[in-house]
């Protein structure tokens, strides 16, 4: 039955590969048969993911599976590239809990973006739904990938298709926009691919038994023995390696997530990009920078993480918290002011995930499935508006909710939930992630250091209130201001394909909202692995300082001895 | 003398016999020319020579494992190594025709396939050569007639200067190679090449003389303009730019297989086995017979070269001249695999030592390289010319299937993933990886470990600078609108050469084992894994 369910993973690849190759086959003439293929195919990869992810949350967690590393479950491994002695790179694909609602985020969030391009796009229809589609097999591919090379296959492979989205259907300065983003993420991927085959050979080479292996819960698995059972000089070694590691892995995440001062190519994407371009850039593509360093950064240099953790990535973090928090504040553009949003909210998801506990680990986990939800959300209404009235300055804007009141409903809907009202998804994700930051522990830094980040941290929070509540007042509320929109024909609400592109986003926005246990309930098991590795790191932090402490004692004595 | 020996010396024809059957395809040709006009004609009997090679080549005797007296005394050997460049020369004459087809005028047809016939014979010698003296014939096979191609299409003053560009350096370079090859023989005694580096190697124990470093140096420079290594690249792009498109997608790729298989050879970097154990005797690492000098000199020259073309080619907007740095670019790429070879020998490195990973990416290459040119080839015409970048602007919209196929190799250029150039990027960044540098290692390995991770580092940069040369070709073509419809349509076999390579580009990338493992095969390692410290 297993078997049944794991060939599913496989096949929710093929179908959007599949439905592109239709697309692009069926040629730029024949719109209607091009999008219908299109929704049927994201419509049954939704399918296949959520019957993953329904059978996945079913299954009994796996008694043998080692407490420190990653259990994939419906997994299915094909050797492809048997270097070594073992097999070698795999096409290695499974699902666990930190992937397994991501991988429904994407599948979700694809729907909608479909839908909104119905009509938006009336140009090269085939190969934009093609692209589209090909985007979606490298989303999913990222997630469901459990072989270091072939995930950085995947994490590539997300590039092409966008930079074709971007710069095709793009706005005014699409151009630039789409080179800009290339090079900029394949600088930081490339620098993150020689340290992903700098912690294959360093787990080669000091692995008793030789073993090659890909396979990320092996590699795992194998750092964390050598770092339980190491002499101190292999230690010692191992720490430095880390810091390596890491820094050459962080440099392509922290470009996708991303962190400032790497964040220069967001807003001028998210700007220029097509509606569904914008929803998936923030939906999921920049998810897949913090999945990354959650999946690999930390288990793989969990030292190091800790380390350099807060005072890097925390400090980072932080300022683009709040520095995202006034970009947005000061743009007359609503999709810019949505853009630099994301900055400010995934800086939360980083703080949380780096305070390397349980607490802030979950907080930062449902924190990227609720940006990819309110976000995802604020950039369709966003494209909706525009779709209206071909403006998105807020000046042109005024009173909207008395012109179009499902519309207005729906963006003060995903505005709150953006700005994490209580009841709504966004609370959960932003409460845990800071209580996880105000309950960590760091060797060398003082619990005033964490509540300063705290601090710091709920200020975005409020911030992100502020900004979010001044576009609404602006553009829906007051008196009734229209720009012009002559020869657009006359403008109604949101129609019964705009109804159905939000409701799955709204229903979602609710459910985790109230009912959020389901959810950490599923991925605790691997976000425990997370945080228990962090805990040996900082066990091993703690021995090295008492190590320390006590040489430095022995030292006073010594020195003390000598004097007398 | 003992039969044996002496049967290796006299039984050497049936060895060459592909080689035979292209050269007398080339006269028959040559003389043909006289007779009949025609390109279908001679296109057509070309390819007919090239499948008779390919068959006598696989039904052909081979010499593996070689006898110790072939070894010693054959002039040419067939190993794995000679058989894996029989089948790029073979695959890349037979896509180098079907590129060019129609490009050459009717009346020079017979020469120009003629003079394409002895090329990849030569380039089928290199690889099986295991004598300087056969080394050097092989090498001047190619450059020869390279001559004659360059000053055949075209009769502009542009052509002419590339014409006489390359005929002047590369004499000049053939002279340093032969100086060169006379210190070797002057150091060793012999020409023959398994004997050449046994006994550098056993003099290696006492340290190589000065006058070695000498030989090393003229080989490389000698070779070095062959593979357009940095500083021996300059007049790549006049010439690539002068000529005709298919003359210089030959120089994109047959100069460059040619010469990095002859410094495999002459530098003894992948010795055959009865070699290779005499080498572990006198504790010398295969590529290193002329001292640790070489691993250096490589390592500074990929470092050069790779950055050099990239910066440079940032700067072009003619295609043939971006094409001919990024082929600049690419060479640095492979010379990584070349500077680290010699640490990842020793039958224990858990990756794709160094020269596999050159010979796959000389395949990767000569996929995708020629892939480009062939769309050049497919859509320039007199009336209509594809030059530079700005000619295929809004190609998408003309002909969505071709820039597709281009978009494939210019992305397998820039090293995306499901793409023979990621498969080779990522077996020689592996490479670069690869040195142990940890308690397991003396301080010197660590020294070299730390070195060759700084060059995988500069690879990696060097391939972010890459992408953004190649990503203007892709814009022009996908994000911009077309300033002049492209008319052109060379007929079929231009598009056949596209669609090839096109197909063995994704092939590399999606499943590069099969490939790997003949590289494997091609470079012997010792059978008893030498003790794990």
């Amino acid at each position: 039955m297993n078997d049944l369910f794991s060939s599913l993973i496989p096949l929710s690849l093929a179908v959007p590969a599949v439905g592109a190759a239709l697309a692009a086959a069926l040629g730029p003439r024949r719109g209607p048969a091009v999008r219908a293929v299109a929704l049927a195919a994201t419509l049954v990869t939704l399918a296949l993911v959520l019957t993953v992810a329904v059978q996945f949350a079913s299954l009994a967690p796996n008694p043998d599976a080692p407490a420190r590393t990653f259990d994939p479950r419906l997994a299915t491994a094909v050797s492809l590239l048997p270097l070594g002695n073992g097999p070698g790179v795999q096409f290695f694909v499974g699902v666990d809990g930190l992937s397994v609602w991501l991988a429904l985020l994407t599948a979700v969030l694809m729907v909608p973006a479909v839908l909104v391009s119905w009509a938006a796009i009336t140009e090269r229809v085939n190969e934009f739904y093609a692209w589209l589609l090909l985007l979606q097999v490298g989303m999913i591919g990222v997630f469901f990938a459990f072989d270091i090379v072939l995930f950085y296959v995947f994490f590539e492979l997300t590039l092409v298709p966008l930079f074709f989205l971007i710069g095709i259907w793009g706005g005014s300065n699409r151009r630039h926009a789409a080179q800009k983003f290339f090079i900029y993420t394949l600088t930081g991927s490339l620098v993150t691919l020689l340290g992903v085959l700098g912690v294959v050979l360093v787990c080669y080479y000091n692995s008793p038994e030789k073993e090659l292996t890909f396979s990320i819960p092996r590699l795992v698995q194998s750092v964390q023995e050598r770092l339980a059972t190491g002499t101190a000089a292999e230690l010692g070694y191992w720490r430095t390696v880390q810091v390596y590691v890491f820094l050459a892995l962080m440099a392509g995440f922290a470009v996708k997530v991303p962190l400032v001062p790497l964040h220069t190519w967001l807003p001028l994407a998210h700007v220029e990009a097509p509606t569904a371009g914008s929803v998936l850039l923030a939906g999921v593509l920049l998810k897949i920078g913090t999945y990354g360093f959650l999946r690999l950064c930390v288990p793989l240099a969990p030292d190091a993480a800790l380390s350099l953790g807060v005072p890097l990535v925390g400090t980072l973090a932080v300022i683009g918290v709040i520095y995202g928090a006034f970009c947005a504040l000061a743009q007359s553009d609503i999709k810019k002011l949505v853009a630099y949003s994301s900055v400010s909210h995934l800086g939360i998801c980083m703080l949380g995930m780096f305070a390397l506990n349980e607490v802030g680990l979950a907080g930062s986990l449902v924190q990227m499935v609720n940006h990819g939800l309110s976000t995802g959300g604020l950039f369709l209404l966003v494209g909706m508006l525009y779709e209206r009235y071909h403006t998105r300055e807020m000046a042109d804007y005024g009173g909207m909710a008395a012109k179009l009141k499902l519309l207005g409903v729906a963006m003060v809907f995903v505005c709150l939930s953006s700005a994490g009202l209580p009841g709504l998804n966004g609370f959960w994700g932003e409460v845990f992630s800071l209580m996880g930051i105000a309950k960590a522990t760091a060797p060398g830094l003082t619990p005033a250091a964490m509540a300063t980040l705290t601090a710091l941290g709920a200020t975005g929070v409020v911030l992100g209130a502020w900004y979010l509540m001044t576009m609404l007042r602006r553009v829906f509320f007051g008196p009734l201001k229209e720009p012009p929109h002559e020869g657009h024909g006359p403008v109604g609400d949101l129609n019964g394909r705009e109804l159905a592109a939000l409701a799955p986003i709204g229903i979602l926005c609710v459910l985790l909202g109230v009912y959020p246990q389901p959810f950490f309930d599923v991925a605790s098991r691997d976000l425990k692995v997370v945080a228990g590795i962090a805990d040996d790191a900082r066990e091993r932090a703690r021995m090295i300082e008492a190590g320390n402490a006590a040489a430095a004692e022995r030292a006073a004595l010594a020195a003390g001895e000598e004097k007398r | 003398m003992n039969p044996d020996t002496l049967q290796a010396l006299t039984g050497w024809v049936p060895l060459v016999l592909p080689e035979v059957i292209l050269v007398a395809a080339a006269c028959v040709l040559f003389l043909g020319a006289t007779v009949k006009a025609g390109r279908d004609v001679w296109a057509t009997a070309a390819l007919v020579a090239l499948a008779a090679a390919a068959l006598a080549a696989w039904l052909g005797p081979r010499s593996e494992p070689p006898t110790q007296a072939a070894l010693f005394a054959s002039p040419v050997l067939i190993d794995h190594l000679a058989l894996l460049v029989k089948v790029l020369a073979f695959v890349g004459g037979a896509l180098l025709v079907l590129l060019s087809w129609h490009e050459v005028p009717d009346r020079q047809a017979a020469e120009y396939f003629a003079c394409l016939l002895v090329i990849v014979a030569g380039t089928a010698l290199v690889g099986s050569a295991n004598e300087l003296i056969t080394l050097f014939l092989a090498l001047e096979m190619i450059s020869i007639p390279t001559y004659v191609l360059l000053y055949l299409p075209k009769h502009d003053n542009a052509s002419q200067e590339a014409a006489m560009k390359y005929f002047l350096l590369s004499i000049f370079s053939s002279g340093l190679l032969l100086f060169g090859f006379s210190y070797l023989y002057g150091l060793t005694g012999t020409t023959n090449l398994p004997a050449l580096v046994q006994a550098l190697a056993s003099a290696g124990q006492g340290g190589v003389p000065a006058v070695g470093l000498v030989a090393l140096v003229m080989v490389v420079a000698g070779l070095g303009f062959r593979i357009t290594a940095v500083p021996f690249h300059f007049y790549a792009p006049d010439v690539y730019q002068g000529t005709s498109t298919g003359a210089a997608a030959l120089l994109a790729f047959v100069p460059k297989v040619a010469g990095f298989v002859a410094l495999v050879r002459v530098l003894g970097f992948a010795p055959q086995a009865l070699i290779l154990e005499d080498l572990a005797l006198s504790r010398v690492s295969p590529g290193l017979v002329l001292g640790p000098q070489v691993s250096t000199l490589f390592w500074i020259l990929a470092a050069a070269t790779m950055t050099l073309g990239n910066v440079l080619a940032l700067l072009q907007d003619n295609l043939k001249r971006l094409l001919a740095y990024s082929g600049v670019a690419h060479a640095g790429y492979m010379l990584i695999g070349l500077a680290v070879a010699p640490y990842l020998s020793e039958g224990k490195a858990p990756v794709a030592g160094g020269v596999e990973a050159v010979l796959f990416y000389l395949a990767a290459y000569g996929a995708m390289t020629l892939g480009a040119f062939a769309v050049i080839a497919y859509l320039h015409t007199p009336q209509r010319p594809v030059e530079t970048v700005d000619d295929l602007a809004g190609l998408s919209r003309d002909r969505p299937g071709v820039a597709l196929l281009m978009a494939v190799f210019l992305l397998s250029l820039i090293g995306i993933p499901l793409t023979g150039g990621f498969a080779g990027k990522l077996l020689l960044f592996l490479g670069a990886m690869a040195l142990r540098a940890d308690s397991g290692a003396d301080a010197a390995m660590l020294e070299q470990a730390r070195l060759f991770r700084l060059l995988g580092l500069i690879g990696a940069l060097n391939a972010a600078v890459g992408a953004w040369y190649y990503l203007r070709v892709l814009a022009a073509m996908y994000l911009r609108n077309p300033v002049r419809p492209v008319e052109g349509r060379r007929g079929w076999p231009a598009l056949a050469a596209v669609c090839l390579c096109a197909l063995a580009t994704v092939a590399l990338g999606v499943y590069p084992w099969p490939l790997l493992r003949s590289a494997q095969e091609a470079v012997p390692r010792l059978a008893r894994e030498r003790a794990e410290r």
